[in-house]
């Protein structure tokens, strides 16, 4: 810029003050559109909620607390009654019994990831990707005209013939072996779930620090020594909010499960008995029921209770990976996202 | 290693244990491989017998001929859907993205971070039966656009959380030096910050995509399915997962030979859309790195 | 994102919106001059008539072409739900309407029948063939989980010279509503009052033994799973299936063999107007199955859409008339000429903006 300043660039500069008011009264004006639709966001969510709960609140007027200890569930009119715990029951035995088969298989996946470098990492990761962008509705397809026969036919009364034999252990695998299951979604749920867990141990094992690991190494400690020394004590924390988040997605698989679990309201011992969880009951019956009665006004009531149940896990595993972070030192990463995390919902 | 060539060598019950972790890292490696080589190898073989013209063009036929038919209005059903979704999603998810990245320090942001973490994790279930009770009754109709809506719930939050880390991901000297240039704030953020972003974006909107295309759950509540073509967004629509859904429920073999065709076909698009967001977020990587 | 870029996006964007407009509003334009070709409509509710009708909707459209009729079998519980809420043109239940149900309904309605059918009890036991004899207070406690054995004297003293094992008695039941579970419990109740007072009659009930299976075909494929299994089916499902069926008895003490004769001879009992407990089991007519019933389709009679209303009243009209005549290559039983009268006259209640509808050439010609 010259020294000495024009007639032009005089007028210049004048309208270029007016410009620059328009521009920051624009600058505002997108900050607040784009703060509002943050706040829609938000919005969003509560009106969900409300609209939910106002839906299911004839419900809970009418059976409180005992909504979610009852075991009836009789949509008859004029005997109306409506407990939850069925439902509750089998979502939980389902996730459970997900969670014992991939939190061992995901953080196996995960250390193994975490030591081999080149060519099989990278094809490796790509078909944990390749699982997880699977649809809830092809697992369900295939769950249903390959799992489920292969099970009943082969894997079930392999079971019930040897684990069902044994004494207390034995009633789990008790019963008719034919038929849908809670151990068929169980497992298909334990697939299904197999990425997340894949990817966020891996990220929790990834960010304990290599020192303590090669210390260990350099001391004549076995791989599985450094790991069990090394590694494991330090990503806990983390591989139990991983953990978490699995059982928070399975939690809401719907179609998937509704397709091999049989959909019948029963508490029981055995895994080869059917059962439903609540998604997949909410999904097979909220067509049909009718809001003359409770019966919808039930079933949103336990979508609520869905909700709170997973809203609490997100909390719980949050924390947990927060817990890891403050333990090394170093943020494991504010849940990046990828496939594996996104998954592909039901 | 001179170290550890004085010190004992592995034997015994160490190396055993040594070897049995070792052994189930492989095992591990080879169920989840396994796995998913069956699945992928059984969508494969009993879907491409359903793949024919048909399928792709026509609607389901008579109880008489069922394997004449196609599903020709699936597609279609899949693609307004989704197309809805996407359109009222991507904008809500960018801009809300960009408060995050560009403006958000405080708690609101923080606010907003945790309520879409909750979206995030809400199941799919939930939002259907939520836009049901909130669209479709309201409406009087189920709809291709209240099928959208419950795919809005979910995809808002996903193009909202995976655009905010791509934003941020873009370096401050670009930010500082568009402002020093004179451009305003708002300017910079959307002829600048955005564009640089522009692959990561992109890659954002494939998996909300991607995630999208397979949800069966809510619009299962508010879309009802149709077995006609429809493309009025504001009638019954089908989809593909929905009739993948119903058909397997039939008794009928010839229909379950198109679900699992509908399968096929879904689950090649959605691994295009994954596979295709990994190269371009992997490049967009090497870009910014 | 360059500018140019944007602009083409949205170009695109605005081009497909035009597009999709111009596409919903030429299929929902009336018709010109000549025949009157029908509309789509959109119908939800029983699975029961789901083969029948899905069958009659792609005939109609030979007649009709334009009578794109898209039927959802979510259930008879959903087709009630549906039609109350408006969002169906037509509505289906295996069930007639409960006061309750026609309480909440936003105005007056039409409940015509379509077509008879029946629910047959159905069986897997090595060794034992079709034509078990049973009865309504033994079938009740077959169900009931208090006989348990099949060789049990309840069951052997209804057929003597039949070698009944000592296999145990699995249940097979419906997991969803269904209306074929409303007529099996109907006549449940009706024979035996235990049932009636611990159980009850409705689309899905709190079954006290036995394992689920989703639709009709999830119970056939559970009884055939095991032996010694036992379920309820709808008849035409049960025709297909290769699984053994029950001879019911009648109150008259004779056992009947379902088909679709002696279905159709329950179908005199039928009266109209509908009311909320009508129902054609334990029919009076000599050699009439016992557990037959018939499926509503539900409609509105103030009707505001003039396409809408002119293809739903053709459908209807071309259903009890011509229709009728396809139905027992599916399995079902037609409905007595009579009735078929009486439902058209039911419909005849339908009007258009205060008018009354005539049915369309193509339907009567």
């Amino acid at each position: 810029m010259s020294g000495s300043v024009s007639a032009d660039e005089l007028a210049g500069l004048g309208a270029g003050a007016a410009r620059a008011r328009r521009s920051r009264f624009i600058d505002r004006g997108f900050r607040s559109m784009t703060l509002l639709l943050g706040l829609a966001l938000i919005g969003l969510l509560v009106y969900m909620l409300i609209d939910l709960t106002a839906g299911a609140w004839r419900t809970f007027e009418q059976f409180g607390l005992h909504f979610f200890v009852g075991t009836t569930w009789n949509p008859v009119r004029g005997r109306e009654e409506f407990g939850a715990l069925p439902f509750i029951f089998g979502t939980a035995v389902t996730s459970f019994l997900a969670v014992i088969i991939a939190v061992p298989v995901g953080v196996g996946l995960a250390l193994f990831l975490n030591q081999v470098r080149g060519a099989l990492a990278n094809p490796l990761a790509v078909f944990i990707d390749i699982l997880a962008a699977i649809p809830s509705i092809v697992y369900g397809l295939w769950g249903l005209f390959v799992l489920r026969p292969f099970f009943d036919s082969t894997v079930e009364p392999f079971l019930a013939s040897t684990i069902g034999k044994v004494p207390i252990v034995g009633a789990l695998f008790s019963g008719k072996t034919q038929g849908p299951d809670m151990f068929t979604a169980g497992v298909i749920l334990a697939i299904m779930i197999l990425p997340i867990i894949t990817a966020v141990s891996r990220e929790v094992i990834a960010v304990v620090p290599r020192d303590l690991r090669e210390a260990a190494l350099a001391l004549g400690a076995t791989r599985w020594e450094s790991v069990r020394i090394a590694v494991l004590p330090y990503a806990r924390n983390g591989i139990v909010g991983a953990t978490m988040l699995g059982l928070g997605r399975a939690l809401g698989e719907t179609i998937a499960v509704a397709m091999v679990i049989g959909n019948v309201p029963k508490i029981g011992w055995s895994l080869l008995a059917p059962a439903a969880t609540i998604p997949s009951w909410i999904a097979s019956s909220f067509r049909e029921a009718s809001s003359v009665g409770l019966h919808r006004s039930a079933l949103l009531a336990l979508a609520v209770t869905l909700v709170i149940w997973s809203f609490l896990l997100a909390l719980v595993s949050r924390v947990l990976v927060r817990k890891t972070e403050e333990q090394i030192g170093e943020p494991v990463g504010d849940e990046p996202v990828s496939v594996a995390r996104l998954g592909a919902g039901g | 290693m001179t170290m550890a060539s004085t010190l004992e060598p592995v034997r015994g019950a160490r190396r055993a244990k040594d070897i049995a972790y070792r052994v189930s890292l492989w095992l591990c490696v080879a169920i989840a491989m396994a796995t998913l080589g069956v699945i992928a190898l059984y969508v494969l073989a009993r879907g491409i017998n359903a793949l024919s013209v048909n399928f792709f063009t026509k609607e389901p036929a008579s109880q008489l001929h069922p394997e004449q038919g196609g599903i020709v209005q699936s597609f279609i059903g899949t693609g307004m859907i989704v197309g809805i979704a996407a359109l009222i999603a991507i904008p809500l998810g960018l801009l809300t993205a960009v408060y995050l990245a560009e403006y958000g320090k405080g708690r609101t942001a923080s606010a907003i971070r945790l309520v879409s973490q909750v979206l995030l994790s809400t199941p799919s279930i939930v939002a259907g039966a939520f836009i049901w009770t909130v669209v479709v009754v309201a409406f009087g109709n189920f709809s291709a656009f209240a099928g959208g809506l419950a795919l809005v719930v979910l995809m808002w939050p996903i193009v909202a959380r995976a655009t905010e880390e791509v934003l941020r991901l873009v370096p401050q000297e670009l930010r500082e030096g568009s402002l020093a240039l004179g451009l305003p704030r708002w300017k910079t953020i959307l002829r600048v910050v955005v564009p640089a972003a522009g692959a990561g974006i992109l890659t954002a909107v494939m998996l909300a995509v991607a995630r999208a295309l397979g949800e069966t759950a809510p619009i299962l509540l508010t879309a009802l399915g149709n077995d006609y073509i429809n493309t009025d967004p504001l009638k019954p629509t089908d989809a593909v997962p929905l009739r993948i859904y119903a058909d397997a429920r039939t008794p009928i073999e010839a229909l379950h030979t198109i679900a699992w065709g509908g399968a096929l076909v879904l689950l090649l698009a959605v691994l295009l859309l994954s596979i295709g967001a990994r190269v371009l977020s992997v490049r967009q990587q090497k870009r910014l790195a | 994102m360059s500018t140019s870029r944007i602009r083409a996006v949205t170009i695109a964007v605005v081009a497909i919106a035009l597009v999709t407009a111009a596409c919903s509003s030429k299929s929902s334009s009336g018709s010109g001059g000549g025949a009157f070709e029908g509309v789509a409509l959109t119908g939800a509710g029983a699975t029961f008539p789901d083969p029948i009708y899905e069958q009659w909707f792609d005939e109609f459209k030979g007649v009709m072409p334009g009578a794109k009729i898209n039927y959802q079998a979510i259930g008879s519980g959903g087709g009630v739900e549906q039609f109350t809420a408006k969002t169906v043109d037509f509505g289906a239940s295996d069930a007639p309407l409960q006061a309750d149900e026609i309480s909440a309904l936003p105005g007056p309605y039409i409940e015509v029948p379509t077509v008879l059918g029946g629910v047959v009890v159905a069986y897997n036991v090595s060794g034992v063939k079709s034509g078990l004899k049973l009865d309504g207070a033994t079938t009740a406690k077959i169900f009931q989980g208090e006989i348990t054995k099949w060789n049990d004297p309840a069951i052997t003293s209804l057929n003597p010279g039949v070698t009944l094992p000592s296999t145990p008695i699995s249940v097979v039941h419906r997991s969803d509503e269904s209306g074929t579970t409303f007529v099996f419990t109907s006549w449940l109740s009706s024979q035996s009052k235990d049932w009636e007072k611990k159980i009850g009659a409705d689309k899905a009930v709190s079954w006290p033994t036995g394992t689920g299976g989703d639709g009709n075909d999830g119970v056939a494929a559970g009884i055939s799973q095991t032996d010694g299994s036992i379920g309820y089916l709808s008849y035409d499902f049960a025709v297909s299936s290769g699984l053994g069926i029950a001879d019911i008895q009648r109150d008259d003490g004779t056992f009947v063999t379902p088909s679709v004769e002696s279905i159709s001879k329950a179908g005199g009992d039928l009266t109209l107007p509908i009311s909320s407990d009508t129902n054609i089991l334990n029919s009076k007519t000599k050699g009439a199955y016992p557990i037959a019933s018939t499926t509503y389709l539900l409609l509105y009679q103030d009707a505001t859409d003039q396409d809408k209303a002119q293809t739903i009243f053709d459908f209807v009209t071309w259903a009890l008339t011509k229709g009728q005549s396809s139905v027992q290559q599916l399995n079902y039983s037609p409905l007595p000429p009579a009735i078929a009268a009486a439902g058209l006259k039911e419909l005849s209640k339908m009007t258009l903006n205060g008018q009354p509808l005539t049915a369309s050439g193509a339907v009567t010609g």
